[in-house]
């Protein structure tokens, strides 16, 4: 086994002996000020542990995706914790931060967010060139999961020359391949078909179950909520409800 | 937190930096190929004016030591600042042995200088009076090639060359009677001699045709009663031997009697301008380099705030802002590199055209000088590597604000509307 690989099973050794994955303390974010001060979220208590599926829901403006963003360390809160593994996000460097998400969280984003100059296959494999990985197991990992995905031959076609659902599929793969311990993903099948929609959560469910990777969707879709194993429930920035399902 | 460092190679990303920063300059063909244009514009422009000043100062310096000045003067002390006939070098035989013998100065031309009254039937003119060799000046000055109607001076009796317009105001042609009047040396007694127009010149140049006449030289220090010349203008082996004050003749031909000057200290005027002159490429790139400094920011600028959400991805996915901010360098390098080799093309062009075919200035007259001759460009390899550089170096120093600014972005307020 090779450094990198090393490094990939020792970190999900880590987040496997400890539990818990994802903790906030007393979450706020708020965005203006005076008058125009909007409270995103408000003092959110949660806690997710390895391998839940997820999903947290409410309203258009309900605070869904600030506590993605600040969950992922996309954004910094106004006040309260974001603990991932233990450890405090806010205390880490820019760099730090980056290495964080390159290593352990994968996104996917509701409007694919490829980058268009990339090849599906390229954008499937830039996360691990930044992690150095090498060309051969860099090629192995692509070949793997764009079967998984069901990409195959469309190795070369830029995001422009691909489906909404294909670009979707692209974009899990790429959260995936570098075998993060978490993925946040923000209304993923929001802009995909039903058939599609299904095809692909029914894929994340597997790979959840399989791999034990840490699933947080925040969405409005009814067929998410079916196969989560947990709900939250947000309204005005605040946590109302938090419901688990065996 | 331990951070997976250990596996992390920066030589290994700079592939895919170095792609996504060439791919992206192409992703808006129209706006960087106008970006390009606009930076290899400035370059012609710079390269352009450095090729002009160069030729210029070449044509300036050429046409004011080759019609008449010499590259270097030799003098008696103290007449320059007098005009004082009585100061006139006396041991001409030994010195133009001297300078003969002298390697550097490939030929020399001995004048006497006064000034006349020169008379006609129908009017009178005051005048600056030479006596020269009519051989010797042939090959330092350009008065042979300037004449106009008559003959040059062939040593016989009574011949005077007059300047163009100085012969309209005494309203002579060839073969009309001339008296000149000169004050001699060694008292001031003056001195009339009858005169042939034989020839009328023009170099061109207004206060020459305006006011000089040549004579014999024989004829000359018969009139002024000297034994001696006053002037001996020098045509140097190489024009770079006039700044070259450690050439031995520079010694040899300056003591306590013989005062030697190099063209830059005969006419300090043009000296100077030329000194001037040089500083109008510092100041023509300063501004354009500002311009293309300002242009570049504003296109780096439209493209981030474009790709601000692909920005926040590349962050949001591990991308480290350094390597963002590299990747923008990495753009406005090879921006760079594209306008460069457009601009020296197009500088080659337009640079080559301008040293084969001139510019016409002709009759410009400037710092007294009258440029009778086209100013032919010169092209330096030097200017043409440096300016390309100084270029290269300017687009990618353009490129660090925009490029800090999209490091700093929070990937967040990058992306906006989705996660």
């Amino acid at each position: 086994m090779n450094n990198i690989a090393q490094n990939n099973t020792q970190k999900r050794d880590v987040l496997v002996n400890s539990t818990t994955v994802i903790e906030t303390k007393m979450l706020c974010r708020h965005f203006g000020q005076g008058d125009t001060l909007v409270n995103a979220l408000t003092d959110a208590n949660l806690t997710i542990n390895k391998g839940e599926f997820t999903t947290i829901i409410g309203p258009s403006g309900s605070g869904k995706s600030t506590l993605l963003q600040l969950i992922g360390g996309l954004d910094t809160p106004t006040s309260g914790e974001v603990l991932l593994d233990n450890k405090h996000i806010s205390q880490m460097t820019g760099t730090e931060l980056s290495d964080f998400r390159r290593d352990h969280i994968g996104f996917i984003f509701q409007a694919y967010n490829l980058i268009p100059v990339l090849s599906a296959k390229e954008n499937i494999e830039y996360i691990m060139l930044l992690q150095g990985i090498s060309a051969q197991e860099r090629a192995k990992r692509v070949s793997a999961i764009m079967h998984d995905v069901g990409l195959e031959g469309l190795e070369n076609r830029r995001p422009a020359q691909l489906s909404g659902g294909q670009q979707q599929r692209v974009a899990v793969a790429r959260a995936m391949v570098s075998e993060p311990s978490i993925i946040l993903a923000d209304e993923p099948t929001a802009n995909l078909d039903s058939k599609t929609g299904i095809e692909l959560l029914d894929m994340m469910k597997t790979l959840n179950e399989e791999q034990k990777m840490t699933f947080v969707f925040s969405t409005h879709d009814p067929k998410i909520m079916e196969r989560a194993k947990r709900i939250i429930r947000l309204e005005d920035g605040c946590i109302v409800d938090d419901e688990c399902f065996s | 937190m331990k951070i997976n460092n250990a596996s992390y190679d920066e030589n290994k990303t700079t592939g895919i930096v170095v792609r996504l920063a060439n791919r992206s300059i192409f992703r808006n063909t129209r706006r960087t190929l106008l970006t390009v244009l606009l930076i290899s514009c400035s370059l012609v422009a710079i390269l352009f004016t450095d090729a002009f000043v160069r030729g210029m100062v070449s044509t300036m310096v050429k046409i004011s030591t080759q019609t008449f000045l010499g590259e270097a003067q030799v003098h008696q002390q103290g007449f320059r600042a007098t005009n004082d006939i009585d100061l006139y070098i006396e041991d001409t035989h030994t010195l133009f042995s001297k300078i003969a013998e002298t390697e550097a100065i490939q030929a020399y031309a001995p004048r006497v200088i006064s000034g006349a009254m020169t008379s006609s039937s129908d009017n009178v003119a005051a005048a600056i009076i030479y006596g020269v060799d009519s051989d010797k000046e042939a090959q330092v000055s350009k008065l042979k090639q300037a004449m106009v109607d008559g003959q040059y001076l062939s040593g016989k009796e009574s011949e005077i060359l007059l300047g163009q317009r100085l012969a309209e105001l005494l309203e002579v042609s060839l073969g009309d009677r001339l008296v000149v009047t000169v004050s001699q040396a060694h008292g001031g007694d003056l001195s009339q001699a009858l005169f042939r127009v034989s020839g009328i010149f023009s170099f061109n140049e207004r206060n020459m045709d305006n006011g000089m006449a040549f004579i014999n030289l024989s004829q000359a220090q018969e009139l002024l009663s000297i034994n001696g010349v006053h002037e001996i203008a020098l045509r140097l082996q190489n024009l770079n031997q006039a700044d070259d004050k450690t050439l031995l003749f520079w010694q040899a031909l300056n003591n306590e009697k013989l005062e030697t000057l190099a063209w830059q200290d005969l006419v300090p005027q043009l000296s100077s301008m030329l000194a001037m002159t040089e500083y109008s490429t510092l100041i023509v790139s300063t501004i354009l380099y500002v311009l293309v400094c300002l242009g570049l920011i504003n296109t780096m600028f439209m493209s981030i705030f474009e790709r601000q959400t692909e920005f926040g991805i590349l962050l949001a996915i591990g991308t480290r802002p350094k390597q963002l901010f590299i990747q923008i360098l990495l753009e406005g390098f090879f921006i760079g590199l594209l306008s460069i080799v457009l601009g020296v093309i197009l500088a080659f062009i337009v640079c080559y055209w301008g040293s084969i075919t001139g510019i016409d200035y002709t009759d410009l007259e400037m710092t007294g000088l009258t440029l009778n001759e086209p100013i032919y460009l010169i092209l330096d390899t030097m200017s043409f590597i440096k300016m390309a550089f100084a270029t290269l170096l300017v687009t990618i120093l353009a490129c660090i604000y925009p490029a800090v600014h999209a490091a700093k972005l929070q990937p967040s307020f990058a992306m906006r509307k989705t996660l």
